[in-house]
């Protein structure tokens, strides 16, 4: 079985939306977008090895620069929801020390959540990394040379 | 007090190999996880910035190169620069507070506190040029109800 080392860690982060109520642990990777702009922006996104591109809401359209959240090109995709319309860009992102350039998707039905804006996904991102995950410790582990 | 001495002469010895990295971009003759070990024993604070620039407040020097970004990360993800908070951890533990007072709105996040709040998107992007890399998220007036995943 072939020796696997990482050298970094994805971290949990609690959400807990009221004082007696249940404590969620969200594994969260703060993301830097390089803007049209040329500005760097960081966007809190859920760690989501489900989730086959990095999606964001659509309504974060304007700090992509674009006039509106339909403008690239649309895709069909299978959701847990059911089968919905995104819109795919390519756009550059700043993460574990790497710049990658890779497909981002724009969907208006993602919910909102006050920690994450988008998810992680696999598209083109995954390919740099291997991802080690122990649930007990709350934790990813993952290594830029994989 | 030979043993002061001493001390003070590896220092003084950290101190030229950090100032002939950031003067020539000489590379250390340790490895930089060592060299990094060795000002930790010395008490040194250091930090190393996304861009891999090895910086000490104390002597006031910047060693640009002196690691790669990949390395940097990794580094940083054990000691990220000391005015950079995590903002995530922030926003985590303050999470009832921000939504008492900024639910339906857009926020900033930037060295843990909210630096700009805005109900629009576009009027949060005019007013955060100042900020390297804010935390750009919305805070939901309602409690968050998670009925939505994306699969593959």
């Amino acid at each position: 079985m072939p020796v696997k080392n990482f050298e970094q860690v994805v971290r949990f982060y609690e959400a807990r939306q009221d004082p007696g109520g249940p404590s969620i642990w969200l594994p969260l990777v703060d993301v830097t977008l390089v803007t049209p702009a040329n500005s760097r922006v960081s966007l809190p996104l859920l760690f989501d090895t489900g989730a086959s591109v990095t999606t964001l809401r659509a309504d974060l359209y304007p700090i992509l620069g674009l006039q509106s959240w339909d403008q690239g090109i649309r895709v069909e995709t299978d959701t847990a929801g059911g089968r919905t319309a995104v819109y795919r860009y390519t756009y550059t992102l700043e993460i574990f020390g790497k710049t990658i350039d890779c497909p981002i998707h724009l969907a208006s039905e993602l919910p909102y959540h006050p920690l994450f804006v988008g998810l992680f996904g696999r598209d083109t991102i995954f390919n740099e990394f291997g991802f080690g995950f122990w649930e007990s410790t709350h934790e990813l582990y993952l290594t830029p040379s994989p | 007090m030979r043993s002061s001495i001493q001390t003070y002469n590896e220092i003084e010895s950290q101190k030229t190999i950090i100032t002939s990295i950031s003067a020539s971009g000489e590379k250390s003759p340790e490895s930089p996880e060592e060299f990094l070990r060795t000002l930790d024993k010395f008490g040194i604070e250091w930090y190393v910035t996304e861009k891999g620039t090895l910086t000490i407040k104390y002597w006031q020097i910047g060693a640009e190169d002196f690691v790669s970004p990949e390395q940097a990360a990794i580094i940083r993800s054990d000691r990220p620069s000391p005015e950079q908070g995590d903002e995530l951890d922030w926003l985590s533990k303050n999470l009832q507070n921000v939504r008492g007072r900024y639910g339906g709105q857009w926020v900033a996040v930037y060295n843990n506190e909210i630096v700009v709040a805005a109900s629009d998107l576009s009027d949060l992007i005019r007013q955060i040029g100042g900020f390297d890399r804010p935390l750009i998220t919305f805070i939901p007036a309602e409690p968050v109800v998670w009925t939505f995943t994306y699969a593959s």
